[in-house]
């Protein structure tokens, strides 16, 4: 029983950073009161410079290249989205699409190889498991106490909730909400930094896989809360590890099938025992527009 | 350009109702200038007519969403034309002729002899999406191909619609058979195909394993689908032979582009003590291939085998062999069969006997190495020779006894 719950937790530990990275970031970005489903795009974004730039630097250092990859894409929905008030949801699908494209474009045009970068060096490990997952387990906290113990926190917030209130006391909505979403698309990008320099120890094409719509997810899941969403990518991590575990040891128990759909499973009977009102930000989705009350 | 950049800034000074369209249409305009900008960008590389060898016969091929350069199905299958068959390599857009010693550094010793070059000359048109298979092929029927290969299952259809279109022409269909609308099997005139018996070198990798390992081996299956099965009951079939007391442990990842639910499921197994993993599961392979390698470096003895093309060099201190498909053969036999006025038509299946699959080198050391793979080869024999009938489903391998 020890030996079982050794392995689930090391499984949770090694799988559950990137989604963590992830939902933080889409939190952050929705509390401000941006729709952020380009999420993925933001991923894929910072994965694929991450294993670039680590060809040519130590691998730690190309993980930050990612991460401001990440926000480079990201500022360009803050554009769209705060500036030209372009449909949130719109601009995060369009991101999502052609990062997709952009991705194994490039990976074609650089290294003419439809499948992966050359390897690199991976980062570096503390206690069996690569760094970045213990950062992921001290980040929820800090984004936690930023987000309600920072006036910044409490503007980004207001900025989601009532933006009027935000412009009456003299603060930007515009900026406030642009450095939410540059903040976000560092964290995907980081996310996705995870999975080509310490899940692989190179970009693979397909990557993220979804991640980034399931780190939305966790974000919905964990009631656009820092620790929520992150206690929620854990949760998902550990459905996961758990249908992995059970099909290893206990072959036939259940078909397959049932064993691939245990995680998704698991989230309905939460969601089903846990249900209450939505818990989005109030001006969640709607541009900021001085002229309208 | 000015155009789209007036659209993009309208949409913040359209007032009332209009207002959401503007911002939707600015939306998609961005979208599709960035698109725009990497389609100009993009190329035709392999653009038809392209500079190429002079030769005889043209032969051209299709590849699949894959396309050059994945390391594994579409690789193998243009190495076989154009290595093998035309001498020749693709660089920077044109073809450029391969030395002698180039050439047979491609080919494998055992097929060393039988590998003769080919007067031909390579058309290849890659396939970027789905609904490029049909019109790729008719492409290559148009520029008058005295051969059109259709690289992979997924060109199943496109080919069978081509043949019938074109009865004219020769086509040659990779890893399936022409189906009908039932999904069966059916023969057209013009087309050859070739599927490989996966489940012999399944056998041969899974006797290897039993061989190497002493209590536990573990298999990780993509989606679990009968061609993955076919790997399974071979695998299976192999560890029975040659180490009847050892267990199998079997994961499915449900996908074959999720690198992390490769890497999660072989930590599973590798955690549960399994002592050499094999993989069918596409992309998800390297996760397992690298979830190996990480348990080597910290230490532990443990070896993974790869599949479809030799994988040794994603990690050549970890990946003990490989079930290696040998598409290159199929397409360079096809190529030989048209030179010599035999090709005809019928459903091909290459097995270890017509060498369409095989055990790639073993360079890593363990022990006993020489006699374990003495006994491995003698399994082979058998195979080739017809005494072992490999199980290729879980029925076949429910009553097969090694014998």
């Amino acid at each position: 029983m020890g030996e079982l719950l050794r392995s689930l937790v090391s499984s949770v530990l090694d799988a559950a950073p990137p989604l963590i990275f992830a939902a933080l970031g889409a939190t952050l970005s929705e509390r401000s009161g941006v729709v952020n489903v380009g999420v993925e795009g933001m991923m894929r974004a910072g994965a694929f410079v991450a294993a670039v730039a680590a060809l040519a630097m130590p691998t730690p250092l190309a993980v930050v290249v990612g991460m401001a990859a990440g926000a480079l894409v990201a500022s360009v929905h803050a554009v769209l989205t705060i500036r030209l008030r372009c449909d949130q949801v719109v601009s995060g699908m369009a991101i999502n699409l052609v990062m997709l494209a952009l991705g194994t474009f490039l990976l074609e045009a650089l290294f003419s190889s439809p499948s992966s970068t050359p390897p690199i060096t991976q980062l570096p490990g503390w206690a069996g498991h690569p760094v970045t997952t213990w950062l992921a387990f001290a980040l929820p906290v800090l984004v936690h106490l930023a987000l309600t113990r920072t006036a910044w926190g409490l503007r980004v917030r207001a900025a989601g909730e009532k933006p009027q209130a935000v412009a009456v006391m003299g603060v930007r909505v515009g900026w406030l909400r642009a450095g939410a979403v540059l903040a976000s698309g560092a964290l995907a990008g980081l996310g996705g930094a995870v999975l080509s320099t310490a899940t692989l120890d190179r970009f693979e094409h397909h990557m993220p896989t979804g991640l980034g719509f399931m780190a939305v997810a966790a974000m919905v899941f964990g009631r656009w809360t820092p620790l929520g969403a992150t206690a929620a990518a854990v949760f998902f991590a550990f459905g996961d590890a758990l249908r992995i575990s059970l099909g290893s040891s206990a072959p036939g128990l259940m078909p397959q099938g049932v064993l691939l759909a245990l995680p998704y499973l698991l989230t309905l009977v939460v969601l089903a025992v846990s249900g209450q009102r939505s818990a989005a930000p109030a001006a969640l989705g709607v541009a900021w527009d001085p002229e309208v009350r | 350009m000015y155009t789209r950049a007036v659209a993009l800034t309208n949409c913040w000074r359209t007032p009332g109702p209009g207002r959401q369209y503007a911002r939707m249409r600015s939306t998609v305009l961005a979208l599709v200038a960035l698109s725009l900008v990497s389609a100009c960008k993009r190329g035709n590389k392999d653009r038809p007519g392209a500079d190429q060898p002079k030769a005889g016969l043209l032969v051209g091929l299709v590849t699949d969403v894959g396309g050059r350069g994945d390391q594994s199905f579409n690789d193998s299958a243009l190495r076989g034309l154009e290595s093998w068959a035309a001498s020749s390599k693709f660089q920077s857009g044109s073809y450029t002729r391969l030395t002698a010693a180039e050439r047979s550094a491609t080919i494998p010793a055992e097929l060393a002899a039988r590998i003769t070059p080919i007067e031909v000359k390579p058309l290849v048109v890659q396939s970027k999406a789905q609904e490029d298979y049909q019109p790729n092929l008719q492409l290559l029927v148009d520029q008058g191909a005295s051969l059109a290969i259709g690289t992979g299952f997924m060109l199943e259809n496109a080919v069978e619609a081509v043949a019938r279109a074109n009865p004219g022409s020769k086509f040659l269909l990779i890893d399936s058979p022409v189906l009908d609308t039932k999904g069966q099997p059916i023969s057209l005139p013009n087309v050859r195909t070739v599927v490989f018996k996966e489940e012999e070198g399944s056998f041969l990798v899974g006797a290897l394993a039993g061989l190497v390992a002493k209590d536990k081996v573990g298999f990780v299956g993509g989606m679990e689908i009968p061609l993955i099965k076919k790997f399974e009951a071979g695998f299976r079939a192999g560890v029975k032979t040659t180490n009847p007391k050892a267990s199998v442990l079997v994961q499915y990842t449900g996908s074959f582009d999720n690198v992390q639910a490769g890497k999660q499921v072989t930590a599973d197994l590798l955690d549960k003590g399994c002592e050499v993993i094999f993989h069918a599961a596409g992309s998800d392979g390297n996760g397992v291939i690298q979830a190996v390698k990480e348990a080597r470096a910290a230490g532990r003895g443990v070896f993974v085998i790869g599949v479809d093309s030799d994988q040794a060099h994603l990690a050549p201190d970890a990946v003990l062999t490989s079930m290696v498909k040998r598409v290159d053969l199929a397409v360079w036999q096809a190529i030989a069969d048209l030179a010599a006025g035999t090709f005809g038509n019928g459903d091909l299946r290459m097995g270890l006997k017509e060498g369409g699959v095989a055990m790639a080198p073993v360079t890593l050391d363990f022990p006993d190495k020489a006699k374990v793979l003495e006994q491995v080869d003698a399994l082979r024999s058998r195979i080739v020779a017809g005494q072992i009938t490999v199980p290729a489903n879980q029925a076949q391998l429910d009553s097969f006894t090694p014998n």
